[in-house]
This record gives structure tokens, sequence and C-alpha cells, in this order.
């Protein structure tokens, strides 16, 4: 038997080779540190009784509630144009979808003090509405709950949209056919086969959503002025202002954990339509 | 039992017609098969009749009712697509039960047809599997099960068998043919496959490629007495050459290039006049091959073995006749070893009746 070469051995392992650099990278700067905080919190926890209290418990139900809501606020309106795009566009799909992401490739930031000339008290949406004369005072919308939602929807929805047009893209239009074919009217048709199937698509772009939006910090602040506080404003709060790695440290753990719970329940459930 | 009537029906697509001002009537418990080469607008026709699609001119009835612009969920047909369209998330049994399942019937009723219509399919031990578990043959049988538990008036079948391998096809037409026996269903059977045709059709329309109905009849007819030249090559083989006809009282003759002057039957068809140009079909195993001078023939040519095809239960031979022209022969492998062997390069002798020969216009 010949003895293999080198080249033989790397082009054997090149699969291993190619992924070596991104898995050096996300073990020395992700498992590694968050290995670190994982130990810190469990180590402290002991010490920071104080930590569990009803403040600190409302800012995460806070922070839930934001996720949760923003996810189905962007699953309601994310759903009819990823079906549409991909089910009633017949050409140049990719144009569409073009230009549905472009505003996307400016930074977040941008994009949310761009939302305070539409939301300020001279801003487009109170001007128009004076101009028209629905109302005669400037609504008050910055600094709202409903500013919030509003930069939060606008700024998420993209992460709901694609995965749901992928999913529904690929779906086997005959099947839409045999359902009509045996007697389904189109809403029929749509309850029974097209929503289920795009099951997969909802449940990663809920995931998508509801994850990142779960920590976000800017958007609550820029728009709702600073005065609630979310979790991802927390643990900056504990890490940079009040320079408390260890409180930091266990929120950062404790807001892991609140997470995979609601990713679990999110796959359960999910799992649990498909009859 | 209902019929389906198409009148004047023309569809385009992109500006082009696919079919055009298309007649046709198919009968009521009968079994149907469209054949035709791909992109002849069999499909097209098949989901006009279904609803897919809707005409852009001309009417569709069936039986006395004007479904033209029927929804598709309220016409009383159902179709078997061609690669089945399954449920991907729903097992055997809430596939075959979702007609009933739409239409609200109660739910020990669908459990009843459904077990009854699997068992009917040999299905039962695959009641509760995914669709993704099953073999070829089974999503063929839920497919099926799955439309006829409607109880349709039509039951389309869009080349329902093309994904089986051989054996598994012919099985299945068999049981298409039994099942279509006993619901007395009207089964249209869209196909571009000659042998499923001849084999299930009670009778057959053939589509040229423009769209157009070349032919209607029973298989056998469709067979031994195509109309044009376009059906007697799509179905089976034949040897198809050009002449000019000359009538006489005693004899009738076709006058070819390079194969002489063939004896033809008196021709009873108006535009089969003396001195017309027309064409002559003769199927290849019509023709018989022999070594030796025999008698009793009306025709007889000469020619040397070129090619030989051993298919097992036939042979075929390309004769060369002529330098610009050739024939096609089968002869049937009756006995096990072959009276007289047949060789490459051998002079033959091709004999042939003349009732056996087609007179076609065009």
């Amino acid at each position: 038997m010949k003895k293999p070469t080198l080249g033989a051995v790397v082009r054997e392992e090149s699969s291993l080779f190619v992924a070596l650099p991104a898995l050096v990278w996300q073990l020395l700067l992700f498992y590694l540190p968050i290995g670190f905080v994982i130990g810190m919190s469990i180590s402290y926890v002991p010490y920071y009784t104080n930590i569990f209290n009803l403040l600190h418990f409302k800012i995460i139900g806070r922070s839930l509630m934001l996720a949760l809501i923003t996810s189905i606020l962007c699953l309601a309106c994310a759903y009819p144009v990823a079906y549409y795009l991909a089910l009633q566009i017949k050409r140049y799909k990719n144009i569409w979808l073009f230009f549905l992401m472009l505003p996307f490739w400016t930074s977040f930031l941008v994009l949310a003090y761009a939302w305070f000339f539409v939301l300020d008290n001279y801003g487009l949406i109170n001007m128009l509405l004076m101009k028209l004369h629905i109302i005669k005072q400037p609504l008050y919308l910055l600094n709202t709950p409903f500013a919030v939602y509003m930069v939060m929807l606008y700024c998420y929805v993209p992460f709901m949209i694609l995965p749901i047009y992928t999913v529904l893209e690929k779906l086997d239009k005959r099947l839409l056919e045999a359902s009509r074919d045996l007697g389904a009217t189109k809403w029929q048709t749509w309850t029974n086969v097209t929503l289920p199937l795009s099951y997969p698509g909802i449940r990663t772009g809920f995931l998508l959503v509801f994850v990142p939006s779960f920590g976000e910090l800017a958007i609550p602040v820029l728009m709702g002025g600073g005065r609630n506080f979310y979790v991802g404003n927390l643990i900056s709060y504990y890490y940079l202002v009040a320079q408390d790695s260890m409180a930091g440290a266990i929120f950062t753990c404790l807001s892991g954990v609140v997470l995979l719970v609601a990713t679990l329940f999110v796959n359960w459930w999910f799992a649990r339509q498909r009859v | 039992m209902r019929s389906i009537r198409l009148e004047n029906v023309t569809k385009f697509f992109d500006g082009e017609p696919i079919i055009e001002n298309l007649n046709l009537t198919i009968e009521g418990g009968k079994f149907f098969a469209l054949l035709g080469p791909s992109g002849s607008g069999k499909t097209t026709l098949l989901r006009l009749i279904a609803g897919f699609e809707q005409p852009d001119s001309g009417s569709i009835y069936l039986g006395e009712q004007d479904i033209t612009h029927l929804p598709i969920n309220e016409r009383r047909i159902n179709t078997v697509f061609q690669h089945y369209a399954l449920f991907p998330h729903l097992n055997v049994f809430d596939n075959v039960a979702y007609g009933l399942h739409i239409r609200g019937i109660a739910q020990p009723v669908v459990q009843e047809k459904v077990i009854k219509i699997l068992r009917r399919m040999r299905l039962e031990k695959q009641i509760y599997k995914p669709i993704g578990q099953l073999s070829g043959g089974q999503q063929q049988r839920v497919a099926l099960a799955r439309a006829i538990i409607n109880e349709p008036a039509v039951l389309l079948l869009d080349e329902p068998l093309a994904a089986l391998d051989l054996k598994l096809r012919e099985q299945m037409l068999i049981e298409l043919i039994d099942l279509q026996y006993d619901l007395n269903t009207t089964f249209v059977y869209v196909t571009h496959d000659q042998f499923e045709a001849l084999t299930v059709a009670d009778y057959m329309a053939i589509m040229n490629p423009h769209g157009e109905i070349a032919q209607i009849d029973a298989p056998r007819k469709v067979y031994e007495f195509p109309r044009t030249t376009f059906v007697a090559k799509f179905i089976g083989n034949t040897n198809l050459f050009k002449g000019m006809l000359q009538i006489k009282d005693e004899r009738s003759t076709i006058a070819i290039e390079h194969l002489g002057d063939c004896i033809v039957s008196k021709p009873d068809l108006p535009w089969a006049r003396d001195g017309a140009h027309i064409y002559m079909s003769l199927r290849p195993e019509k023709i018989y091959l022999s070594k030796k001078v025999l008698q009793g023939f009306d025709n007889h040519i000469e020619g040397t073995v070129e090619t030989i095809v051993y298919h097992g239960r036939s042979t075929q031979y390309n004769i060369r006749v002529h330098e610009d022209l050739k024939m096609q022969v089968f002869e049937q492998n009756e006995e096990h070893f072959e009276k007289e062997v047949v060789d490459y390069d051998d002079r033959v002798h091709l004999y042939w009746h003349k009732r056996d020969v087609v007179l076609l216009e065009k």
C-alpha cells in the first residue's frame, strides 16, 4: 500500500482546514469569554441575592414583551409581503427583493434617527395630519411606546420577510392546485396547506427577530426617551456605568437562560403544529 | 358518468396559441386517453378541464353544465397529478381524507371511507405513515385514493405513471383499468407514452404538435387505420412512402420511387383519385421476410439485410431495398430455433398483402 502524500492528507482534511480560522475565531472570541462570564456569574450568585428583586424581573419582563410584540408585528407585516413576492409576482423577483432590502444597507442607528423626522412634533406624520385637518394640535409621538415599536418593526422586518419568502418560494405550487382541486377554497388552501408549510420560515423569522430584539438597547433608548430600562440597558449599565462586572455577568447569563427557554418554547410550539 | 365537451376552445400562452378552436367530446363512463408528443398542448387541455387555466375563448361543459368559469373547487372533477402533489405535512390518512375534511364531513364517516379506500388500494399498513416514507408506487396509490374518495364525475390523470419503473407501470395500468370499470367514472388519461394509452383506453385522441386533434378512435382502430401520416408515425413504427395512385378497374397500384408499383386495395375515399400523390403506410410486422421464393402475396420485393435488432419476442430487420430506400420488418420469434437463419448482408425477399397497406392523404 502506498503511503498517502501530504497533499492527499490536506485534500482529505481540507474541509477542516478551511473551517479552522472561523473555528478558532469563534472559540477564542465567543466561547471562551462566554465561559468566563458563565463561570463568574455562577460563582458570584450567592453574594448577589439582592439581584433577584422585583425591579430586575420587571425589566426582563419588559424586554420579553418588547421582543414578543416586535416579533408578532413583524410577522403580521412580513407574511403578506413575502407571500405576495413569492407567489404573486412572476417576473423580476430579485429586483423587487433588492429594493425591499436596499434601506437596510444603512446602519441601524441612522435608520432609527431618520424616524425622528417622521415622528417629531413638526415631523412628517404630524404635518400631514394637520394639513389634512384631521388634528389641530401635533400628536406627541416621540418618546412613546408607539415610536419604539414603529422603529423596532421597521428595523427588524427584513429578518422576518427573508426566511418566509425563501420557504414560500420553494413551496411546490402544485400542492396549492391539488388543494383547490380537492374542493378547498383559496382561504381553506391557505389555512390547510400554505400556512402549515410556511411554519419553518415563520419559526426561523420569529427567532431571528425575537432573539436580537430581546437584547436591543439602542432603539428603546432613542425612541422611548430612555425612560424605560430594558435588559440590554441593564447589562450595559452594570458593566459600563456601575462598573459591576459581576452583576453584568449574572444578567448576561440570566437573559441567555430566558432566551433559551423562549427559543425552546417556540420550537416546541411549531413542532406541535405538525400533526 | 357525465361527459365533457369542449367547444371552440382557444388558449394562448405569451401570445402563442397552444390550442386553437378545439372541439372535443369525451364520453361519460369511458376510459379516455389523450396522447400526444411533448408540447402538443395535452397538459394544457387537462388544466383547462380541471380549471387551473381559463380558456381565452370557447366553452367547456360537464354534462349539460357550463363549467368554463366555475372555480376549481366547485367542479366535480379531481386530478391525479404527474408527481402526485401529495401534502408533505400530512400523513397518508390525512392526505386521503383532505377532500372530505374540507367539505366538513363527520369524522366517523371520514374514518370509515378512508379506511375502506386504503384497503382497496392495499395501503392498510401505511395508513399513519408520513408521505416521505412511501415508495413511488405507494405514493401513486395514495394520490389515486385522495382523488377518487371524492367520487368525482370525471377523474383526470396527468401522466400518472411517468415516475414508475416498467414492471410497476404495467401493474398499475391493469389496476387503473379495473378501477375505472368498478367506479364507472369518466377517466381522462393524458400521456406521451403510446404503450400506456393503447393499454388502458376505451378510445383515444391523438394530438399533433400544433395542438390539433389528429384522430379519435379505439386504440385498435388508431393503430391499424391511422388517418394521417402523423398518427401512423407517432403510434408504433411504420414504413411510410409517398407515391402516385393509379386506379384501374382490375388493379390499383401506387407508384413509389425505388420501390416500383405496389398493389393496393381499391380505395373508397374522395381524395384517392387516379393520379393523386398520396402516402402509403405499411406496418413492419405486416411484412413477411424469407430467403425463399413464396407464392400467395400481392407484393414482393428483394433487399439486403443491413441491421438486425433482437428484441426478445420479436426481431427487427432493416432491409436495404435501394440505395435511397430502407424498409423495417418485425418478425415474431415464434419458435425456439429459427427455421432459417437470416444474417447480415443476406439477400431476402419481403412479401405483404394489399389489405395491410393503409393509404393516407397527408
